[in-house]
């Protein structure tokens, strides 16, 4: 899934001539991107918008981060993203010297999308940021789809969302109606509506919509 | 003042005087004491058997008048007898005779009558006297009137006083008379004169016993001698003699009696003194005895109390101790010693020379020391160290106090020593300086590590910036042909040609701003050296080699290395950062000594050497130089000595010796090896001499 025109690279360096190379180099290569001086910006930005209500970030972005930073560090940034389950919408790339391998390596294993280790060859990096990017939109599409199904689901009524239940555990309707204590009759006008308003054709559709959105 | 002082010296030395001379003078006065009364004691035993010489002539004396008295009493009543009968004359005279040649003592008899006319006398037959003489039977002597008279008067028989009366031969007697009137009822009829010689009475009533030893005599109470009886040649020197008074009626004799004695002999009293005098010595000198022999075995429970309380000590201690005679003798170890060499006390006791817990390679150069001892070369007081070997062939070092043997005489008799194992110590050490080693090295590690990692973190952003506009002004350039990236990233500008070339501008711009800041950060490293170089001081070559030596001799005891420090006379001081400096050198010294610890290397020799190099324009220069003769540097090694990262040894960082080098030559000097001259290598390097000022 391509990210889209509108995906957007988050750079959070404290260092201004590494920033402006970034965000250059990302300009080379047709990215967007917003540069930070600082981790507490960083912050501030993602409230204002999940003060705006936004739970996910609205496009497919990124953040390249760097782990040494006057003030908050990128780990400890990471971490709070980790706690707000941001890092799978917004993939993070950590910027190291060579002696915080160790603790980006770690942080990989936390949950980043990747470390770089400066001095970078370049492209290579922005190649990693697309994917990133890609990641991101592929996260951000999911959510958009299970936020969809669970639409979806709160416009069944209660008979009929026990109906899905069992229809998704496998029973035929005559066992549905038989613990349901309705009559198959019944149960198949349910189901009808039920693929309906679910938008299915078939039971395994179903447990397959309702499998991937609860991801 | 001055008189004082004077009088107080002449106190003081009366009073030293004084203790021995009255300690003298107890024994002087003890002798004297003891001779006076040897002396007094062979006086009284005299005078004991003098007065008995002279008791017993007194008794004898005694006797003689008594037998004396007895007979004179006898003989008047043999004169009464010849009176008895109213005798006639004639038959008078027969009587007289007889009763004459009876007494010898009677001289003659006499009878007269009332008037004192001589009727008949009659005279001994063993003497002719001069009675004779025709007067004298008609007169009578006044004497015999005197008598008579004084018989009369006492109605008894009386005594004339003694009177001589000489002889025809021209000798005289001394005789007495005795009257004894005849009465016939109260009235006198007449006398009896009896004349006695003196002699004669000594002669014949004294008993023969007596006068045997004695000369025996009359006197006149004036000591005048009348007659006397020579009993007995003179035997001795000493004359004893009593007198005893014999009174008759109308007359008094003194009896003397003189006896000559040896004088009382002094040998046996010598003896007796002599036998007493022993006899005092020998209790006394018992006495001496039993309090001598009480002290004695006092004195052997003390000194073996204190064997024993020394003998504990000696066990206990775990400083070895070792004591020798004069011919190097060992004549004494203790336990600790023996445990420390591992050899028994009786392989080591009398063993001279050679001694078996010395190294075989180093005997020589012991055997040089100890005869230096012996000929009175003081051991150091602090002790020394030196190698020993145990039994079992491993060496250990120890620390050597010495000190001589002085006897209770004053003499010196050997060498005592006391042995302290070091090996525990030096293991201490050399784990301590180890670990202190890594310690330090690790502090260096982490503070080069730390360094390395702000440097590359301040030369990595401006590199990461840089190829980051490199690499997008790169990638601008290959999308040339592509609709401007202004556009697309809002840089407004609708035309692509000129907002390509502004962009790369700018991006060029960046570059060059970005390879700024990375040259200051290294003109800041830069400035970090020369400002070391400030510190630098004026140093004298000795005081960096005597900074370093404790260090140096450490490990070089270690490895048994020897280390050798020449420095030419007279050198400069040299201008250097002192402790940068040290450092090289500790760093030399100790590659030179790694370098000889190998199992090949028996000889061990570090030599640091300082001279004066050639001088150049800019002043002199001093060279330092350490030397080993370990097995040299091959020449691969060779190549890449100085190379940063490089090293020969496992835990080596390979930075020694390229910071040697740099440090040098931020001095100005150079660092530099050569082969030695046989084996080994020498690593020399200069440094700037103070110019004099």
């Amino acid at each position: 899934m391509e990210p889209g025109l509108d995906a957007i690279v988050f750079v959070v360096d404290d260092d201004a001539g590494v920033r402006d190379g970034l965000a250059w180099l990302l300009r080379s290569r047709r990215l967007l991107s917003e540069t930070y001086a600082s981790a507490m910006a960083f912050e501030q930005m993602l409230q204002s918008q999940e003060g705006a209500g936004e739970a996910s970030p609205p496009q497919p972005c990124c953040l390249l981060l760097d782990v040494r930073m006057p003030g908050m560090s990128g780990l400890a940034l990471f971490d709070t993203l980790v706690a707000r389950g941001l890092h799978a919408a917004m993939p993070v790339i950590f910027l190291t010297g060579h002696a915080d391998v160790p603790t980006a390596v770690d942080a990989v294993k936390r949950g980043a999308f990747d470390f770089c280790e400066k001095p970078f060859s370049d492209n290579a990096l922005v190649d990693r940021v697309e994917q990133a990017l890609r990641r991101s939109a592929e996260v951000l599409a999911q959510r958009r789809a299970a936020k969809e199904v669970q639409a979806r689901v709160t416009d069944l009524t209660d008979r009929e969302r026990d109906v899905m239940r069992l229809v998704v555990e496998g029973l035929p309707n005559k066992l549905i109606a038989d613990q349901l204590d309705i009559s198959v009759r019944t149960v198949e006008v349910h189901r009808a509506r039920v693929f309906d308003k679910m938008d299915v054709r078939s039971a395994v559709e179903l447990a397959n919509l309702l499998r991937t959105a609860a991801e | 003042m001055g008189l004082g002082r004077f009088a107080r010296l002449l106190w003081r030395l009366s009073w030293r005087l004084q203790g021995s001379w009255r300690r003298w003078s107890l024994w002087l006065l003890l002798a004297v004491l003891v001779v006076a009364m040897l002396v007094i004691l062979v006086w009284l035993a005299g005078r004991y058997e003098a007065s008995q010489v002279q008791s017993r002539i007194e008794r004898d004396t005694a006797d003689a008048v008594a037998d004396i008295r007895s007979g004179l009493a006898r003989n008047v009543q043999s004169l009464q007898a010849l009176q008895a009968n109213q005798p006639l004359p004639a038959e008078w005279g027969g009587a007289a005779a007889q009763l004459l040649r009876v007494h010898r003592e009677l001289m003659r008899l006499e009878w007269r009558d009332a008037g004192l006319s001589l009727r008949a006398h009659a005279d001994t037959p063993y003497r002719t006297m001069a009675f004779d003489a025709p007067d004298q039977e008609l007169q009578v002597s006044s004497d015999t009137q005197l008598t008579c008279a004084a018989a009369r008067r006492l109605n008894g028989p009386s005594y004339s006083s003694s009177y001589f009366v000489p002889r025809a031969d021209g000798l005289g007697l001394e005789v007495v008379e005795l009257c004894l009137p005849l009465t016939r009822g109260t009235r006198i009829t007449g006398y009896l004169v009896a004349i006695y010689g003196l002699p004669e009475i000594l002669s014949d009533l004294i008993g023969p016993q007596i006068s045997r030893h004695q000369e025996i005599s009359f006197t006149e109470a004036d000591g005048t001698r009348l007659a006397s009886l020579h009993g007995a040649v003179r035997r001795g020197t000493r004359k004893f003699s009593a007198q005893q008074l014999l009174d008759l009626p109308g007359s008094a004799l003194v009896l003397r009696m003189d006896s000559w004695q040896g004088a009382p002999n002094l040998f046996p009293n010598v003896l007796t003194a002599l036998v007493t005098f022993m006899s005092i010595a020998l209790v006394s000198v018992l006495v001496l005895l039993v309090k001598d022999n009480r002290l004695r075995l006092q004195a052997e429970r003390d000194l073996a109390d204190a064997l024993a309380f020394r003998k504990a000590m000696e066990d206990s201690l775990v400083t070895g101790l070792r004591a020798r005679d004069l011919e190097g003798r060992i004549t004494y170890v203790n336990p600790a010693f023996c445990k420390m060499v591992g050899f028994a006390a009786e392989e080591l006791l009398g063993r001279v020379g050679e001694l078996p817990y010395w190294p075989p390679e180093r005997s020589d150069e012991y055997l040089a020391r100890q005869a230096n001892r012996f000929a009175g070369e003081l051991p150091p007081r602090d002790g020394f160290e030196s190698l020993f070997m145990r039994k079992d062939g491993t060496r250990f070092p120890v620390l050597i106090i010495e000190a001589p043997l002085i006897n209770a005489q004053g003499l010196h008799t050997g060498w005592m020593g006391a042995f302290l194992d070091l090996s525990e110590q030096r293991r201490i050490e050399e784990l301590s300086r180890a670990s202190h080693e890594r310690l330090q090295a690790t502090a260096r590690l982490a503070t080069v590590g730390e360094m390395a990692s702000l440097l590359s973190h301040e030369l990595n952003q401006p590199l990461a910036a840089i190829s980051s506009y490199a690499t997008g002004s790169l990638n601008l350039l290959q999308q040339e042909h592509l609709p401007a990236l202004g556009a697309l990233a809002g840089h407004g500008s609708g035309r692509p040609a000129p907002a390509v070339s502004a962009d790369l501008e700018l991006a060029m711009r960046r570059i060059a701003e970005q390879a700024e800041r990375a040259g200051r950060v290294i003109r800041s490293v830069h400035d970090f050296v020369r400002r070391r170089e400030q510190a630098r001081e004026a140093t004298s070559a000795r005081d960096l080699l005597d900074a370093i030596m404790p260090l140096v001799s450490l490990q070089a005891r270690k490895l048994g290395v020897q280390v050798r420090c020449t420095l030419e006379a007279g050198l400069p001081r040299v201008l250097c950062d002192r402790t940068m400096v040290e450092q090289v050198l500790l760093n030399l010294a100790r590659n030179a000594m790694q370098a000889m610890d190998r199992p090949g290397v028996l000889d061990r020799r570090l030599e640091l050497g300082v001279r004066r190099a050639v001088s150049g324009e800019r002043g002199g220069w001093v060279e330092f130089s350490v030397t080993d003769n370990g097995p040299g540097i091959p020449a691969e090694v060779a190549a890449r000595l100085f190379t940063p990262f490089f090293t020969t040894k496992p835990e080596g960082m390979g930075l020694g010796l390229s910071l040697c080098r740099t440090v040098i030559e931020q001095h100005g000097g150079f660092l530099d090896h050569a082969p030695g001259a046989t084996t080994g290598t020498i690593f020399s390097f200069t440094l700037p001499a103070m110019k004099p000022a």
